[in-house]
């Protein structure tokens, strides 16, 4: 801990003296600086709307849009993201990742993509994010508690991803992207179609992805204490492959609009193939290292299927919204079968599941949302309500959670009242109702009982028949005081989340961490309350943003390492238990950016987090996948060069701090340094503009361990040097 | 201007009374697993009889308290296990399995312990496929960090 904090402490003081540096300048050097204009094709939507809503927001909220994406690209949608302070992600290989705001993640974090809560398998560690960042516009980022517009679950924040902007009147037209990345041999395209009359229009896009096993700096790593030897540097069985569908249309008059969303997201990734199962496992090297483009076993197949409406329409002073949705989203876990408590050693012939199919899970989820928006003098007032209605089937050969049908609904009424120009207030109240039915499992095998001197064959029960329901009423308060540069904001809020089927009733092997997880029927709904400040001063040429938090939980669901073994189903592995604990949590984030010229900036980004748990079997302990502190150094040029289009060239340097501060079963990681350069341009080609992005991340291609990644338990590095490069080149057929 | 500074001031202020914390003492150390005395048995490449009952002995030592510990073993004909030893064993072909041994057990430790020697019978019953098996140990402290040995072991 104490080295941790000295390194802290120098950022700290580096930002100091660079606050210092900056103010000696600060009157001199005027700089216009242009709001950043985003477009798709006619329709334009500048940095305005977006600075207006951060003041009207007593929420943090970040706004990052595609071309941001496009020059930050990683392996997915989150990872892209990572840029922004308080924004982390728990990666699973190179092609998928789970958002991690402020140190939360799972399912205290919600993803909404076109006003649809997206549902997917985030409770698990292992399931990325189903979405498709060729087709994200913009993206905004709550990072706080959120439970008052979205209901359970948006405890840690939301990540909200935004329709698109319709295309603009009597245009036919698209675009290309491609994308090529060096470390895991990936080549990318999508290809966007859209076109519009007057007033019928539709969107459509295909995104195909296809990658290598992804390379690291090394070539021996330690899972747990076996030592795995990896060929040419790559980790074996992490390709993957991808193929999205997307289509909106509908209809856009003066008073109604309503819009059609279809999409479906497929992957297939491949999971390292020396840690799944029940212990580290040898694997047959030649089959495996013949390729580094096949899939093999253990792998997963995650297919996503949405398809909503959302129309809204005016009347007199009431805009009202309606949506209606259905998700499906169906994953499976393939594995060679491995035999553990009382299971064949022999695969049966005559099983209900395929040899291989590990896990199989099966969510439709059907939703209905309704809101009303209108003013009252200087109140403006939101009154919506939500019903959601999930259904949960499981299937393959091992058991981790039961199949369970879930019903949730809410309702609350939102107010914002504009005192003045400078002043704004907030306030919220929602109710919820939630209902779990968890159905009965039995083993597919008989174990052996032993009572009284006597051994029976039995078939366990791994769950049972259990219905719980919950209700919960949430609340937040805030302000805003804009006077001038300045922006103030303050909000307090609570919010809740309730326990999931995992945290109920989980009975089986997580086998990618070789334990035995179980639930606890007992657990109530997890509750949460935080303060949130913000403070912005934006100049000409300088612009500073700080925001800290404070939150605690007065009973944090929490997956604690026991000291027992499972001897059984969990074939001797160690035992982790759901237990509820009082934690306390508080952080904060800094960026600031200050121009030299017109043409050379520099920005600095921090982040810190510290949590503990203040009770239960783990108190002193913090929480799992704390992020340690962060600085991100930036260094920006945008010259201007006659032939080509707002070009720019850019360094990052990211200082991550060590993480001693560990939960078991989790290792403290030290230190990383991280350099990034990125560089660009818009080409001018006939109407429309190409534009071309180049990347290369982890410049010094450093061997480093992310904290936060799903696979730190085992040792694994992140990936070396990656070259990514990717063009946008847009189209129009008509106007 | 001077406001500016002022708040700049304030802020960074703030920023910096963020980064103390306080210092509870917690335990982030593993337990250890030491079969290296002359009396632990299994050690790596061990061979063991079959029909009969051996003493498994081992050495664990924890910084503030030891847990449980649980004992396995399962047959290796597959090739599908290695050890965390920096040996290796010589092996057999790959076969099928008909009849492998499996034995998993789980077994207490007293409470409050930091060093402990453990001892346990275990008998190998004489029907069982004779070949490559491992053994593995599991051993616990009362927090829960959880050490890993993993034996090459034959049975004749």
């Amino acid at each position: 801990m104490k080295n941790a904090l000295s390194i802290y402490w120098k950022y700290c003081f580096l930002l100091l003296s660079l606050l210092i540096a900056a103010e000696a300048v600060a009157q001199n050097q005027p700089s216009e600086k242009k709001p950043e204009v985003k477009e798709l094709d006619e329709v334009i939507i500048s940095n305005n709307a977006v600075e207006k809503r951060k003041k009207e927001e007593s929420l943090n909220v970040e706004t990052v849009n595609n071309s941001f994406i496009q020059r930050n690209l990683g392996g997915s949608l989150m990872q892209s993201l990572q840029k922004l302070p308080g924004i982390k992600t728990i990666s699973i290989g190179s092609g998928g990742s789970k958002p991690l705001i402020r140190g939360l993640s799972f399912n205290q974090v919600i993803v909404v993509e076109n006003g649809l809560k997206h549902e997917g398998q985030q409770w698990g560690a292992d399931h990325g994010l189903e979405i498709d960042q060729y087709a994200v516009n913009r993206v905004e980022i709550i990072k706080g508690p959120s439970s008052f517009i979205y209901g359970s679950d948006a405890v840690g924040g939301a990540v909200n991803i935004k329709p698109l902007p319709l295309p603009s009147q009597n245009t036919f037209g698209g675009s290309v992207d491609i994308t090529g990345k060096s470390n895991n041999a990936q080549f990318g395209s999508s290809i966007n179609l859209f076109g519009r009359n007057e007033n019928w229009f539709f969107d459509s896009r295909v995104t195909t992805m296809d990658y290598g096993d992804y390379r690291v700096p090394t070539d021996v790593v330690h899972v747990y204490s076996y030592a795995v030897p990896l060929y040419k540097n790559h980790l074996r069985n992490t390709a993957g492959k991808e193929l999205d569908f997307h289509l909106s249309t509908g209809y856009s008059g003066e008073n109604l609009k309503s819009v059609f969303y279809f999409s479906n997201v497929h992957t297939k990734s491949g999971f390292f193939a020396n840690a799944h199962g029940l212990e580290p496992r040898n694997v047959d090297m030649e089959l495996h290292d013949k390729s580094s483009r096949d899939v093999l076993m253990p792998y997963q197949e995650v297919n996503h299927l949405k398809v909503s409406n959302t129309t809204s329409f005016q009347f007199g002073n009431h805009a009202f919204e309606t949506q209606i949705g259905f998700q499906n989203n169906f994953r499976r876990e393939w594995s060679h079968y491995v035999n553990h408590g009382y299971m064949p050693p022999i695969y049966p012939e005559d099983m209900y599941a395929p040899k291989d199919l590990e896990r199989q899970y099966d969510k439709n989820v059907w939703s209905f949302s309704a809101k009303d928006e209108f003013r009252i003098n200087h109140h403006q007032i939101t009154i919506g309500s939500n019903v959601v209605l999930q259904q949960n089937e499981i299937g393959g050969w091992s058991f981790l959670i039961p199949a369970f049908t879930q019903f949730n609904a809410g309702l609350f009424v939102y107010d914002k009242i504009e005192l003045n120009e400078k002043w704004f207030l907030h306030g919220a109240v929602r109710y919820d109702y939630g209902k779990i039915k968890m159905k009965s499992y039995y083993d597919w095998f008989q174990s052996e009982i032993s009572e009284n001197n006597q051994t029976n064959l039995e078939y366990l029960q791994r769950s049972q028949d259990l219905t719980k329901t919950f209700d919960s009423f949430t609340w937040s308060i805030g302000a805003n005081y804009n006077p001038g540069r300045l922006s103030l904001k303050a909000n307090l809020g609570s919010s809740f989340r309730m326990p999931i089927a995992k945290e109920l009733a989980s009975n089986g092997v997580n086998y990618h961490y070789f334990r035995f997880e179980k639930g606890n029927p007992n657990l109530n709904a997890e509750r949460s309350y935080q303060l949130d400040l913000g403070m912005e001063w934006k100049a000409q040429n300088f612009s500073f943003q700080l925001t800290p938090f404070a939150n605690y939980f007065p009973n944090f669901i929490y997956l604690n390492p026991t000291s027992a073994h499972d001897i059984y189903y969990g074939a001797g592995n160690q035992v982790f238990e759901y237990e509820q604990s009082k934690v306390f949590r508080y952080g904060a984030e800094l960026q600031t950016k200050y121009y030299f010229f017109k043409s050379l900036s520099a920005e600095i980004a921090a982040e810190y987090l510290y949590s503990e748990q203040k009770s239960g079997s783990k108190k002193g302990y913090t929480l799992p996948f704390s992020p340690p502190p962060s600085v991100l150094f930036g260094l920006n040029y945008e010259p201007q060069i006659s032939f080509l289009k707002e070009p720019y060239f850019s360094v990052d340097y990211r200082i991550t701090g060590k993480q001693n501060n560990i939960v078991p079963p989790e290792k403290k990681t030290a230190e990383s340094h991280v350099f990034n350069l990125a560089f660009g341009s818009k080409l001018k080609a006939a109407k429309q503009d190409i534009s071309i992005s180049i990347q290369i991340q982890n410049l010094f291609n450093t061997r480093y361990l992310n904290h936060t990644s799903f696979y730190r338990l085992i040792e694994l590095p992140e990936a070396g040097r990656n070259i990514i490069v990717s063009m946008k080149i847009p189209f129009l057929v008509s106007k | 201007m001077k406001k500016l500074k002022f708040l700049i001031g304030v802020f960074t202020l703030a920023f910096l009374t963020s980064c103390s914390s306080d210092n509870a003492e917690i335990d982030t150390e593993y337990p250890v697993i030491d079969v290296s005395s002359s009396n632990a048995f299994p050690i790596q490449c061990s061979t063991i009889e079959r029909g009969q009952t051996f003493t498994f002995k081992a050495v664990f030592n924890d910084n503030v308290a030891l847990g449980s510990y649980s004992l396995d073993i399962h047959h290796n004909f597959d090739h599908h296990t290695h050890s965390t030893e920096v040996t290796s064993c010589e092996m057999e072909a790959v076969k099928s399995p008909v009849k492998p041994m499996l034995f998993i057990n789980n077994y207490t430790i007293p409470d409050g312990v930091k060093n402990y020697e453990a001892t346990a019978q275990i008998t190998i019953p004489a029907d069982v496929d004779p070949g490559d098996y491992h053994f593995m140990i599991r051993l616990t402290d009362k927090e829960g960090w959880q050490t890993l040995k993993g034996l090459s072991i034959k049975i004749l």
